[in-house]
């Protein structure tokens, strides 16, 4: 793990992360006491999704997109037909608007199940897997799966499949489920929503390590509700306030040689997406209970700690059960599944939160309906800088502990923006030079 | 309930290549229309975890990736009394991934949380490609020889829940 340099440093790496969606691993250099560099490196191979959107047609970036990720299809089937939708000057009906929410709350219970129990809770348990925690924490790990099976429940009703969902197109839906069936989903996601709850007090009985860090945090804003499916303004802790068209204004990408996926910058600086952004610059717009559980959990309405990000996420997946049931109660039958989209030559943009973020797609589309040009830009990436640093602070925070401990502290400081590698490596920066 | 029947899980995606042989061979099994036995495909492993709750005896068939000639064929024992799986092989294919933790993962979660069924037997279909498309030619062409080893498994498995009985 750690080796000698010959200049008299040392540098601590990690191979391939565990516990993480894709591969990377981390660098860190040492010298005279201090951390000399940090690489987050991600060597995923790139995945060229943006080259081949170019020449299909405007409503396939749906199904194309999903594909990039079986853990969060739905932000991509989202933030690409919201882009769609807004080029060619077409809005939906609130009821697909709802139901979009709906496939959206299914994909951040899986998601953040997965993440919170499966994945993050051994770090602060003090196992190497869930695997090993199951033997002294079943209970847990079978709340987990229940709540994740609520998650995958829900997907499969509304998206047609638990992983990678066919019903969602340019437009809206090809069907729309029945009130029949999604009230079929109802004790599981009551129960889904108490277990939640309960596990907030749970995962607020964590010990954390004692880290902040002044990020400036960024996520979507919408006037009505907290941000999952879309946003009308982009906000920021900078102040930066924004209606979403204007993203790719302010966020810049860029390359760097120790990573296979594009690093972002917004405003000329680094910036963080997620849950502790959306939780701190969204917290009035949680719901009472959840707002209450939060507090309740020692939060404050905004959280500078990542390590306590595993809170936030569970404050999140209580949300999530609630809005689902919202929705699923209020909802009728008889709601036309769609609306016809007629492609018109433009570029536009669509965001929405990802479970580990804000992502958003840019397109441009010729009159008919061919994609010219393709931009998707999910959470992982932008995050890099973020993560690299908080390697950097935990590196130099933590320099006392031995090896093992001090590997094990820097996994954990990635592992809390459940980074999702093979999002961030679907880009294509290709190159070819004749003479 | 479920006592005397035999669960068939066909495991993978349907759209990354040889991943999509557990669901093939698990629904040309359905067709057959077995008495005792219950049919379906999954594509995310943790699901197995629960759907296994209850029952004596159940057949899981997967793509799997270690290395030997494709639509080669493995099959392990891995319940009550079984080894556990090799990781790589069951954990590192198609859905599997690093984040998710493959069908390696949910047996040894199952068996720590008790759902894990006395008898389970994993038939392993070599895989050659996870990437998206269809399945390779050698994975295809081997899949009538797979439906007959898993035919025979779960026959064996039914007999074995059923004198048990």
């Amino acid at each position: 793990m750690t080796h000698q340099l010959k200049d008299g440093g040392q540098v601590m790496q990690v191979g391939m992360l565990a516990r993480v969606e894709g591969e990377g691993g981390m660098h860190i250099e040492f010298k005279d006491g201090h951390v000399e560099s940090v690489q987050l490196n991600i060597f995923e191979p790139p995945r060229f999704y943006e080259g081949f959107l170019r020449g299909r047609k405007f409503t396939e970036p749906p199904d194309i997109t999903a594909r990039i990720c079986g853990i969060c299809p739905v932000a991509y089937q989202s933030a690409s037909t919201e882009a769609m939708e807004t080029i060619c000057g077409v809005a939906t009906t609130p009821e697909i608007q709802l139901m979009r929410r709906l496939l959206y709350c299914g994909e951040w219970i899986e998601s953040h199940a997965l993440h919170i129990f499966m994945l993050h809770a051994p770090d602060f348990l003090g196992y190497e897997s869930v695997l090993e925690m199951a033997k002294d924490h079943a209970e847990v790990v079978q709340m987990a799966l229940r709540l994740k099976k609520a998650g995958n429940d829900l997907m499969t009703a509304v998206g047609g499949r638990a992983i990678h969902p066919v019903n969602v197109k340019v437009g809206g839906f090809y069907r729309m489920p029945t009130v029949a069936e999604l009230q079929r989903l109802r004790p599981a996601l009551e129960q889904g929503r108490d277990d939640a709850l309960a596990a907030v007090a749970l995962v607020a009985t964590f010990d954390f390590p004692d880290m902040e860090q002044d990020y400036n945090y960024v996520a979507l804003r919408h006037p009505d509700w907290y941000p999952l499916e879309r946003g009308t303004e982009v906000v920021a802790t900078s102040g930066a306030r924004f209606p979403v068209t204007e993203i790719a204004d302010h966020v810049k990408e860029f390359h760097v040689a120790h990573s296979n996926a594009l690093h972002a910058s917004f405003d000329g600086k680094p910036y963080f997406v997620g849950p502790l952004a959306r939780y701190s610059l969204n917290f009035d717009q949680l719901s009472p209970t959840t707002q209450e559980a939060a507090l309740k959990a020692g939060l404050g309405e905004t959280c500078r700690n990542p390590f306590k990000s595993i809170i936030v996420r569970t404050v999140e997946l209580a949300y999530a059960f609630e809005e689902a049931l919202r929705i699923v109660d209020a909802w009728r039958d008889g709601h036309a599944p769609s609306v016809p989209v007629a492609p018109v030559a433009g570029e536009g943009i669509g965001a929405s939160e990802a479970p580990r973020g804000l992502i958003w797609h840019r397109y441009r589309i010729d009159a008919d309906g061919v994609i010219e040009d393709a931009q998707i830009v999910p959470p992982t990436s932008q995050n890099q800088a973020s993560i690299e640093a908080d390697l950097r602070k935990a590196a130099e925070q933590w320099i006392d502990l031995d090896d093992h401990m001090l590997t094990h502290r820097c996994e954990e400081a990635i592992r809390n923006y459940d980074p999702c590698i093979s999002c961030a490596t679907h880009f294509l920066d290709l190159r070819v030079k004749r003479s | 309930m479920t006592g005397g029947r035999v669960l068939v899980v066909g495991l993978g995606s349907p759209d990354r290549g040889d991943d999509a042989v557990g669901a093939a061979v698990a629904e040309r099994l359905g067709a057959l229309a077995m008495d005792d036995v219950d049919v379906v495909t999954r594509e995310d492993p943790t699901q197995l975890v629960q759907l296994w709750a209850g029952h004596d005896a159940a057949l899981v068939i997967d793509a799997v990736a270690s290395g030997n000639p494709p639509g080669r064929l493995h099959i392990r024992e891995v319940g009550d009394a079984g080894e556990p799986l090799p990781t790589h092989a069951f954990t590192a294919a198609g859905r599997g991934g690093s984040h998710a933790f493959g069908l390696a993962g949910a047996v040894e979660l199952a068996r720590t949380l008790g759902t894990l069924p006395t008898h389970v037997t994993v038939v392993g279909v070599e895989a050659k490609s996870f990437d998206f498309g269809p399945m390779s030619p050698e994975v295809e062409a081997n899949i009538d020889a797979a439906v007959a080893t898993a035919a025979a498994e779960l026959i064996a498995l039914r007999e074995e829940v059923q004198s048990c009985a």
